[in-house]
């Protein structure tokens, strides 16, 4: 009949093409990380391209988990799974993966979280949202990135701060709660947060429920995202 | 802790070679060297089946329409194909993983989502040894059955290991509802849901209502475990049996239709459904139902007769018993030399001989399942001797058939809920007061049975009562009381004259039947208590 009924299922498509995707960009991710294990920087002149794709590739990767995850939620088929994680090991595990790739660039990432600090969350969720920040960090930041961690009134307050130029003025505010910071003209930034709200969203106990903020400043002078769960 | 992988068993499952190879080469550049890899479900298995391993790390999908990471985990734990100490950790394309769910000792060890760098898996894999090493005790404890002992573990545990506290209270709130103490499970799921509305708790406490006979209060419980996550499959199973406790079969059958939906792989699933729809006369769901179980048993090691009797009784309700011969006739090639498997088949044969009126043909079916039954040491499957015994009694075999029902009734003489059924039998064979008598009779013949055992355990002569009650519990392996004075004559023994292993362990299958029969058993719950004074000496020869 009409148009919409041709294109039978397309956010369904688009997610089964997303999945197909990702599955190749695994391999070819960890292809890159053999490759980029047997050169190093001094000997192997294509270094520096080998890092570059590794670091694209990489992102490619986290948009895909986010539209991923974002089509399930939309389609009420996405589940939260709450456990009880002690927050500094996931801190040293996302920074553990974002090493080699910090390392490059000469970032340095330190870990400010108590040993003994342990939350309520869904851990994969989280650190897909931390990956995010970190790699978008990756882009903007000179030489340090700050993760710090504390438990707060009953909440959990998570920061990541940088020394890099910090985020554009029209980002901040408001808008970045409601999603409406999302912008398809302007780039995926906006959907990273939109992503990280969402996520944070979901992480709910007793009427009360997480939230995101960004400003700019901190302790180095950079960008500041924070993630609140109770 | 650093793993050295040098001297590790590892299996690699994946149905991409390439995928495969790089795992291996990863592995490999971590000092591993003995390293398998497998393409399918089936070959993981075999593999399984001849090397035990230290390591198994497992894509989910490996194809449509194969066997999935998860039913392979399934098997090898239900096979016994990987040890506690061995690690599971199942790969994954995806975070939003759609049915990780599954029961609670069928989960892996941990998740990988790809692409899984060497820096991920060391840190993931040195995590669940860890913690491996950290509940190993508490394992032990449950696997010899010493249940009281996981239980005060659990305890000291939670406040000695904060970062673990839920998990330690998760495990006793567990193993609380395993052997029947449903207000200490209670206490502690209580205590973890003023923390945090966590599903694991409501789900555990809405077993607790249920085990206490509450099904309002478990349903209520179960479904909102749904509402927060709508893949978490065993809140499904849970609902809607309370809601067949509550006699809403037809919501029943609505909740698992829709957790199929979610989980098209769940066999018992498929059954309950299959039963439930049957109940309600829903014959056409209830015919999908038996032939998706039937056709996922070809892959699973769940594979069961009852899938077979279900869907012939669902033929026969729709009017062809032809197609439910065709049915048991492949049951029979399907479970050769199962002597079980074989009664319930037979048994349902001579319900549809039955119904066509082949009268010889159903005689020669009772004949057939009498000598199976003969044959058959241990549980009598209930259902099929209570059909089996309608056919007799239809037929005109009377005595036979009423000598199946004792049969039921000795094994059950104290449950109340299986007498009710018994009597309904009675009822549509219009044997009632016949079958009161008989259920009388029987009774007391038990109970005579066992205060004879009794009396030689007062008087002081064990060793007859060990014997006695040895040869009773045979007879009876499903009745509560002789399993349970088998258990305690042989544990007065041990406190007396020294334990030794074999009354041990004898001892443990005794309490392990009536845990599966009634956990909340009154008498069970002291030996309990006994059985682990007795084993805990034979450790501690001094104290």
């Amino acid at each position: 009949m009409d148009k919409t009924e041709r294109l039978v299922d397309f956010p369904a498509f688009l997610a089964s093409m997303a999945h197909d995707m990702k599955n190749s960009l695994s391999m070819l991710l960890n292809t890159l990380d053999e490759v980029v294990g047997t050169c190093t920087s001094e000997k192997c002149p294509s270094h520096r391209h080998l890092s570059q794709m590794q670091y694209e590739a990489t992102r490619v990767n986290f948009n895909l988990i986010q539209l991923l995850t974002l089509y399930k939620m939309d389609r009420d088929q996405f589940s939260i799974n709450i456990s009880h994680y002690p927050v500094s090991e996931l801190i040293e595990e996302i920074a553990l993966q974002n090493r080699p790739l910090l390392d490059y660039k000469g970032i340095e990432i330190l870990n400010e979280c108590p040993d003994d600090l342990t939350w309520f969350m869904d851990s994969n969720l989280i650190s897909g949202v931390i990956n995010n920040i970190l790699n978008n960090a990756y882009r903007y930041t000179k030489s340090r990135i700050l993760i710090r961690a504390n438990e707060i009134n009953g909440w959990l307050v998570l920061s990541i701060e940088d020394d890099g130029q910090g985020y554009p003025e029209e980002m901040l505010g408001t808008g970045v709660q409601k999603g409406s910071g999302v912008s398809f003209k302007t780039g995926s930034t906006g959907l990273g947060l939109y992503f990280a709200s969402m996520v944070v969203k979901l992480h709910k106990n007793k009427d009360r429920e997480g939230f995101i903020s960004i400003s700019n400043g901190g302790e180095y002078g950079g960008g500041c995202f924070t993630l609140t769960l109770p | 802790m650093a793993i050295d992988y040098k001297h590790k068993k590892i299996l690699i499952v994946d149905d991409f070679s390439s995928f495969r190879r790089l795992m291996v080469r990863m592995l490999e550049s971590l000092g591993a060297k003995d390293i398998d890899d497998a393409y399918s479900g089936d070959s993981a298995i075999q593999k399984m089946e001849s090397k035990a391993y230290d390591i198994v790390m497992c894509d989910y999908n490996l194809g449509h329409d194969k066997k999935d990471g998860q039913q392979i985990l399934e098997e090898a734990k239900h096979r016994g194909l990987i040890r506690y100490s061995s690690i599971f950790v199942m790969l994954t394309a995806e975070n939003t993983m759609p049915m990780v769910m599954g029961a609670v000792e069928y989960q892996p060890d941990d998740y990988l989502i790809k692409p899984i760098s060497k820096e991920m898996v060391t840190m993931r894999l040195e995590k669940i040894l860890k913690r491996k090493t950290d509940f190993e005790d508490i394992e032990t404890a449950v696997r010899n059955k010493e249940y009281l002992r996981a239980i005060t573990l659990c305890d000291e545990r939670a406040i000695n290991i904060p970062r673990y506290m839920l998990e330690y209270l998760r495990l006793k709130g567990d193993l609380c509802i395993t052997i029947g103490r449903y207000d200490e499970a209670a206490a502690v799921f209580e205590k973890v849901l003023s923390m945090r509305e966590i599903s694991w708790a409501k789900m555990g406490m809405g077993k607790v209502h249920f085990h206490k006979g509450e099904y309002l209060k478990a349903k209520d419980m179960f479904k909102s475990v749904l509402d927060d996550n709508k893949t978490y499959m065993e809140a499904y199973d849970w609902l809607a049996k309370a809601l067949q406790e509550l006699e809403a079969l037809d919501e029943a059958q609505k909740v698992l239709l829709t957790a199929i939906g979610i989980s098209p792989k769940a066999i018992l699933r498929h059954q309950t459904i299959g039963d439930i729809s049957g109940k309600i006369g829903d014959y056409d769901a209830a015919e999908e139902a038996f032939k998706s179980a039937i056709a996922i048993g070809k892959h699973s090691c769940f594979k069961s007769p009852s899938y077979y009797t279900g869907l012939a009784k669902t033929m026969i309700k729709k009017d062809s018993p032809d197609e439910a011969l065709q049915v048991l006739n492949s049951a029979r090639n399907e479970f050769k030399g199962n002597i079980e498997a074989m009664f319930q088949t037979v048994s349902m044969e001579g319900i549809v001989y039955k119904g066509m009126n082949r009268k010889e043909d159903a005689r020669k079916t009772i004949q057939e399942a009498t000598r199976l039954l003969e044959k058959l040491s241990g549980k009598v499957p209930m259902e099929a001797t209570m059909d089996l015994a309608r056919v007799c009694f239809d037929l005109g075999e009377k005595e036979k058939g009423m000598q199946f029902m004792q049969n039921i009734v000795r094994n059950n003489h104290d449950n109340d809920k299986v007498l009710a059924m018994v009597q309904g039998v009675f009822k549509d064979s219009q044997l009632e007061e016949e079958g009161a008598k008989v259920i009388t009779t029987t009774k007391n013949e038990v109970i005579k049975l066992n205060n004879e055992g009794v009396s030689l355990i007062e008087e002081g002569k064990l060793e007859d009562a060990i014997e006695y009650f040895e040869k009773a519990a045979k007879g009876l392996p499903e009745s509560k009381i002789i399993n349970a004075n088998a258990a305690q004559a042989l544990m007065m023994y041990m406190q007396k004259s020294g334990t030794n292993e074999k009354y041990l362990y004898t001892a443990s299958q005794y309490l392990d039947r009536i845990k599966s029969i009634d956990p909340s058993y009154d008498k069970y719950q002291k030996l309990l208590n006994l059985y682990e004074k007795v084993a805990g000496s034979s450790k501690k020869p001094d104290a």
